[in-house]
């Protein structure tokens, strides 16, 4: 069965869907303003803060008046508590850009662990003379360009940089420079354009400017855990610092006095050496001298030399001439006798190689005969042989036919009785022998004939040897003639041979003589060019001679410069020493850092504005719901009943409402928070970017707000159904399921009043009558309206309280031009230098002493600025005393202060209360208060000097002086004069501290704007959810007039009336709401050192009204639509 | 010449996404000036719908229907509403009393945006409400409200006098009188009146009976023995 009623509230969401909506519009409206300006200060705190951690954000800047060496910040750096610490070159520089604009630019070192900075475009620096420049000078310089350091700088700052010229590298954002503010300087036109980052090279100087000192602790800025450490820290490292400063200063002191004992001494021994070194020179000089005189001899002996040996060349030379000729004589006459040598030669070679033929054909004829000889022997020896052999086949033959007889015999007569192959064999054999017989004749026929032509051919042979012994003796006699020839040809030879052998000697004994000639006119040309060489050389040492001597003269003067010179310094180091002061330290914190200072304050006002306004949001949520459901439990009556009738427990029927709201608002609630949480930082960063770099926003999920909101949602919705239920459901079954009798109709008060009420028109009438019908209707109506009003006028109203603060500060109380504070000397008053550029500069100036006291008020202690004029007689030149009121007030009596309305208002103090004031040393004087006057900027207590001097007994420093400059001076040109004096410690413009906080302010605007658009949506929510509530409650109604004939405007003005009128009622209660609210906002929003002027200017009233009377019309417009669909025949159906 | 109010051939059809509903077909009906008109049915028979066609709340899907020879099927919103304000007088079931008026206001409000409506006061006092003229609706009683009501429908000096179940919420002696008062009115002022009611036993009293049966028009007919209200007993 609870499935049922499940369906049943799932169903009712879906049919009443507007209204479901309207309870999860409002409390996503709520929740989201809530939980969105809540958490929009610490995410953007968590921002700035990440961006700083990221870039070592320093936490202690440390100045020296001495300046810092390189062992200082190693000091800094070996202590425990400490993670880094690094020094720093800063140097407030003109330039020149390349367009001739001059630009003052807070110069920097690069730093490389602390303070990042971050590139925009371009690249870092790689030379010592080039720069990245701040991103928002946007492009003046260009990447590229140059920017040249001006030759107007001081000399003391033109000493400690090397280049004259930068290159811009690129474009960088620095964490040291969180905004836009760049201070102040005192030279140029007094204001800074930007910064630029330069390579440490930069400066020619050992001598850092500043020191940076990071902790070793990560606290989130401005937390107080951050200012707690910060402040426990403080008074060890001021004792600290001072020391490591008089370090240096005792450093510098024996380093100076060192160097000029040095200097002295050094003084001493370039003065002995120096004249040692000139005299050495003089004797030089003079060796040099008698040197030139010997050379000068030497030469002409030489020449003289020279002169004889050309003379005996000349000699030589033609004897030399005569020998060739000779010589070339006996040549031709051996070449004569060769010639026939040669012939005689050709003629015995001929005849020996005839003779040599002739021997050869003797020896092969010899040859033959004996060849011949030996083939006849063979013939003969074979001959023999074949004898032999013929005999021994004569004798076998012989033997076998003895035997073929023999056989033949033994046979005899047995022949015929052999076979015929035996007879046969015997007759062959027979046949055999025979031709044997006759074969051995033939062949000694043979041999016989034979040996007849052996015989013959030893006979020839025997003739050819004899003619061959004649032809071998001729030949002997050739040979002994030839022989001869040869002998007469080689004696010759001989004479030839020693012929020549003499020519070869003249040649020879020639030639030597020739190249003994030649070697001496080589020694003689050589001889010469070493003459002409030495006469150089020696017109070369005349000059350098003289050269010398010329230096020589130099050498004493400059000498003598020198050391007047080297005097000189030793003096002056001697007066400058004299003249080091002990240093003075500062251990400035990240809060004189102005952009990390200016922060806090704009982020804070944020957190101020978030405490007050969410709270509005929640009422009018849980006032939404309310009416929402109120309304809904009303229509649902008879079903309760029902319910009841059927048995549901109370509860079950309650949990139907109790989810329905419920659901809504968690929902609402769920999409409120993710959408605040995004939102509102985003919009509000979004304003807050154009200041402070364009940082992504680092989003936070706070849970614990988040528990926070959802439990607001809770309350409202569900809180606020469990009420209106429990009322219903005290009833009995029945009575609900009765319809409630309805709301008898009522007369008004204005009916008693005859003179107004029969004047009305009659529909007017009855929009007067309804209104005060309803009397919840009315007054939500009045509270949504007059809530949105309110919210509305008190946006408008922080505006006007706060964008023109400070120009009431400067235009109408503290009017004068500029305010300085200088070093007084020792008879306590301007010094003259300074009061002299001041009577130039302005047109009148007023003395006074302005220091830091603490004002006891109770229980409070509160630093203030305690001013003391030298007279009063002029103030109102410079200060216009008025109560807050502006009734105009006189000036401070003797015991008397004026003190400023911020800290009256603060810390109660009235006109006539006593208070007292208590400087650093504990010293207190007692006071009335007899004014409290209008001041927004800073802590100002006013009193008399009479006062001052009486209690304290001692002469008042006048250490600070109020400017009014000439009338139509450039002001900041006027104030950079002044800040040149040495005596100045600080000039402010006036104009430019007022620019300054309205720019901060003007931030604001867009918290306005964020409060006026949330104004806009609540007043659109309420309107339209109690229109949707008076429609459908009056729905019968309505129908009832469209039968009865009512146009269309006329039933809209009928319904519509109503809202009209009762917007009015809202818009008047709601602007003294808004007064209210604005007052109570005003004094939420606390931001130390400013007072604002809580004032809403008429027209924002104006803005207020006619806004809300828009949103009442726009919602009017959009249930018109829903009039119109209200179906006619509704009015026919009975009373639900 | 044509009747004084003429129903010709109308057709309504209620569409719901796909399902359509004749509420009304081929209805065809006439009523002269003056008389007395009872559309009689039960529940659901489209008496209702006839009304609101003819009172110019609801328009309808085809047909003509004409008033004294003006066309009100061929009007736009602005005429119909127009056609409210100056011809119809409605008297509603449950009274439909404006809460916070008194009676006297009540008739006002609709006087005050006709062309010559009759004095508001003077109509209550023809209805019997004298004395209570300044009494809201919450102090008077369901008979009384009625009677405001109608005089509120009178003050207009319509051509048409609508009812729609006048004596539904009533009992039978109030409603009874209430009746007696409407068929006065046609009498004395020979206004048209028409009444819608399911019961039967007033058609009696009526000059001319529409029977209405499925969204259709099952009977008309001229009474011929017109009854006294005080004659009819149910």
């Amino acid at each position: 069965m609870k499935s049922m009623m499940r369906k049943t509230t799932l169903r009712e969401i879906k049919q009443t869907f507007g209204r479901f909506f309207a309870i999860f519009a409002i409390i996503a409206l709520g929740v989201g303003f809530f939980s969105g300006v809540r958490i929009t200060t610490p995410a953007m705190v968590h921002t700035v803060d990440t961006f700083l951690q990221e870039n070592q954000f320093y936490d202690y800047r440390l100045i020296s008046t001495l300046g810092w060496e390189e062992e200082d910040v190693e000091s800094f750096l070996n202590r425990d508590d400490v993670r880094y610490a690094e020094g720093a070159y800063t140097a407030d520089i003109l330039y020149i850009n390349e367009d001739a604009d001059e630009l003052v630019l807070k110069t920097h070192s690069m730093p490389d662990n602390i303070n990042g900075i971050e590139l925009v475009k371009g690249h870092f620096p790689e030379n010592d003379n080039e720069c990245v420049v701040d991103s928002v000078m946007n492009g003046r310089p260009e990447i590229g360009e140059h920017i040249y350091v001006a030759e107007t700088n001081e000399e003391d700052t033109l000493d400690t940089i090397k280049y004259r010229e930068l290159t811009v590298t690129g474009w960088a954002d620095s964490s040291y420079y969180v905004n836009f503010e760049r201070g102040t300087t005192s030279i140029g036109t007094g204001t800074v354009d930007g910064f630029v980052y330069v390579p440490k090279g930069f400066f020619d100087s050992d001598i850092y400017t500043e020191i940076f000192v990071r902790f070793d602790e990560d606290y989130e800025i401005y937390s107080k855990a951050y200012k707690n450490y910060m402040s426990d820290k403080k008074e060890t490292w001021e004792t600290y610092v001072e020391q490591q400063a008089d370090n240096r200063y005792d450093r510098v002191i024996a380093d100076a006095e060192e160097k000029i004992a040095d200097g002295e001494n050094e003084l001493a021994d370039k003065r002995e050496e120096g004249q040692e070194e000139l005299d050495d020179a003089k004797i030089k000089l003079e060796d040099g001298k008698t040197e030139l005189e010997d050379s000068e001899k030497k030469l002409a002996d030489a020449k003289n030399d020279l002169d004889d040996a050309k003379r005996e060349i000349d000699d030589n030379s033609s004897k030399l001439a005569d020998a060739k000729k000779e010589l070339a004589d006996a040549k031709k006459k051996l070449d004569k006798v060769k010639k026939q040598l040669d012939n005689a030669k050709s003629t015995l070679v001929q005849s020996k190689k005839q003779l040599d033929d002739t021997d050869k054909q003797l020896s092969s004829g010899e040859d033959q005969i004996k060849q011949g000889q030996e083939k006849i022997d063979a013939a003969y020896k074979e001959l023999e042989n074949n004898d032999k052999e013929l005999t021994a086949q004569e004798t076998a033959l012989a033997a076998k036919e003895a035997e073929y007889k023999a056989q033949l015999e033994q046979i005899g007569d047995m022949f015929d009785m052999l076979s015929a192959e035996q007879q046969e064999a015997l007759n062959s054999a027979g046949r055999e022998i025979e031709a044997g017989k006759n074969a051995l004749k033939e062949a000694r026929a043979k041999l016989e004939a034979g040996r007849g032509e052996l015989t013959a051919n030893q006979a020839a042979l025997d003739t050819q040897k004899y003619t061959l012994s004649e032809g071998r003796k001729e030949y002997q006699k050739g040979l002994i003639q030839y022989e001869e020839g040869v002998k007469d040809y080689e004696k010759g030879v001989v004479q030839y041979e020693s012929g020549k052998a003499d020519y070869e000697n003249g040649l020879e004994e020639y030639k030597d003589g020739k190249s003994k000639l030649e070697d001496g006119e080589k020694k003689y040309r050589d001889g010469l060019a070493e003459y002409n060489k030495g006469l150089s050389e020696y017109s070369d040492g005349v000059s350098d001679y003289e050269d010398g001597l010329n230096d020589y003269e130099d050498g004493v003067k400059e000498f003598n410069e020198k050391i007047a010179d080297a005097e000189g310094k030793i003096a002056d180091a001697k007066k400058e020493l004299d003249d080091v002061e002990e240093p003075d330290t500062y251990l400035l914190e990240r809060n004189t850092n102005i952009g990390y200072a200016c922060f806090e304050n704009d982020s804070e006002i944020v957190a101020q504005v978030a405490k007050v306004f969410p709270v509005f949001f929640v009422l009018v949520a849980a006032l939404v719901c309310i009416t929402t459901m109120g309304r809904m439990v009303e229509e649902q009556r008879t079903q309760i009943g029902v319910y009841k009738a059927l048995g549901y427990s109370e509860g079950t029927i309650m949990g139907k409402f109790m989810f329905y709201s419920g659901s809504a608002a968690l929902l609402g609630c769920v999409v409120g928070y993710c959408g605040g949480i995004i939102l509102f930082p985003k919009v509000i960063w979004t304003t807050y970017r154009m200041m402070y770099h364009a940082l992504p926003m680092n989003y936070i999920i706070d849970w614990k707000l988040a528990g926070l909101s959802l439990a607001a949602a809770l309350i409202c919705s569900i809180g606020t159904t469990w009420i209106t239920c429990h009322y219903e459901l005290s009833e009995t079954a029945a009575g609900l399921m009765r319809p409630k009798a309805p709301k008898a109709g009522k007369r008004v008060f204005l009916e008693y009043v005859p003179g107004i009420w029969n004047h009305l028109k009659f529909l007017h009438k009855v929009s007067i009558r309804n209104i005060f019908r309803y009397k919840g209707r009315f007054f939500m109506m009045i509270v949504g309206i007059g809530g949105c009003t309110a919210l509305l006028v008190t946006g408008f109203g922080i505006r006007d309280s706060i964008a023109d603060f400070a120009y009431m500060q400067y235009d109408e109380i503290q009017t004068a031009d500029a305010s300085m504070t200088y070093k007084t000397e020792d008879d306590n008053v301007i010094p003259e230098s300074l009061r002299g550029i001041l009577d130039d500069v302005s047109q009148e100036y007023l003395l006074l002493n302005e220091s830091s006291w603490d004002i006891l008020a109770g229980d409070a202690v509160k630093e203030i600025s305690l001013v003391v004029p030298e007279n009063y007689d002029t103030i109102d030149h410079y200060m216009h005393f008025r109560t807050p009121d502006g009734e105009p007030l006189s000036v401070p009596g003797k015991d008397e202060v004026y003190i400023c309305e911020g800290i009256a208002e603060r810390y109660e103090i009235s006109t006539g209360d006593e208070v007292t004031l208590r400087d650093s040393d504990m010293r207190e004087i007692r006071v009335k208060v007899t004014g409290i006057f209008e001041n927004h900027v800073y802590n100002y207590v006013f009193i008399a000097p009479e006062t001052m001097e009486e209690q304290l007994s001692e002469r008042l420093e006048y250490n600070t002086a109020y400017i009014n400059f000439q009338e139509g001076a450039d002001i900041y040109l006027q104030s950079a004069g002044i800040a040149k004096d040495s005596h100045m410690t600080s000039v402010s413009v006036f104009a430019d501290v007022k620019e300054r906080m309205a720019k901060m302010m003007s931030s604001l605007n867009y918290i306005v704007l964020v409060v006026i658009a949330s104004a806009a949506g609540l007043a659109f929510i309420v309107l339209y959810n109690l229109t949707n509530i008076n429609i459908t409650e009056r729905i019968r109604e309505i129908a009832t007039i469209k039968v009865l004939g009512f146009f269309r405007n006329e039933t809209s003005a009928y319904v519509f009336r109503e809202n009209l009128v009762l917007t009015m009622f809202g818009v008047i209660i709601g602007l003294f709401l808004g007064i209210l609210l604005h007052r109570y906002v005003m004094a939420q929003i606390v931001v130390d050192m400013v007072c604002f002027r809580t004032q809403i200017l008429p027209i924002s009233f104006v803005y207020s009204t006619v806004l809300t009377f828009v949103f009442t019309f726009v919602v009017n417009m959009f249930m018109e639509a829903k009039l119109e669909k209200i179906n006619m025949a509704e009015s026919l159906k009975s009373v639900e | 010449m044509s009747a004084y109010v003429e129903f010709r051939n109308v057709k309504k059809t209620y569409r719901t996404g796909e399902v359509e509903i004749h509420a009304l077909q081929d209805v065809n009906f006439e009523i002269e000036k003056g008389e007395f008109c009872v559309i009689v049915g039960a529940s659901g028979a489209g008496k209702t719908t006839i009304l609101n066609i003819l009172g110019g709340m609801d328009t309808l899907t085809s047909g003509s229907v004409k008033l004294d020879g003006a066309e009100i099927s061929a009007y736009n919103k602005k005429q119909l509403t127009a056609y409210r304000r100056y011809d119809v007088g409605f008297v509603f079931q449950f009274y439909n009393l404006v809460g916070n008026l008194t009676a006297l206001e009540n008739v006002e409000l609709a006087a005050q945006i006709c062309k010559e409506p009759l004095d508001a006061a003077t109509v209550l006092k023809e209805v019997g409400l004298e004395d209570r003229m300044k009494n809201f609706p919450a102090q008077l009683s369901g008979g009384e409200q009625q009677r405001v009501a109608i005089a509120r429908a009178l003050a207009k000096n319509p051509k048409l006098l609508l009812c729609d179940e006048p004596t539904g919420a009533l009992d039978y002696n109030t409603g009874k009188s209430v009746l007696k008062l409407l068929q006065d009115t046609c009498r004395d002022t020979g206004m048209t009146v028409v009444v819608i009611t399911h019961n039967q036993a007033i058609t009696a009293m009526a000059d001319r009976i529409i029977t209405v049966k499925s969204g259709t028009i099952a009977d008309m007919r001229l009474n011929d023995n017109i009854m006294d209200i005080a004659d009819i007993e149910w």
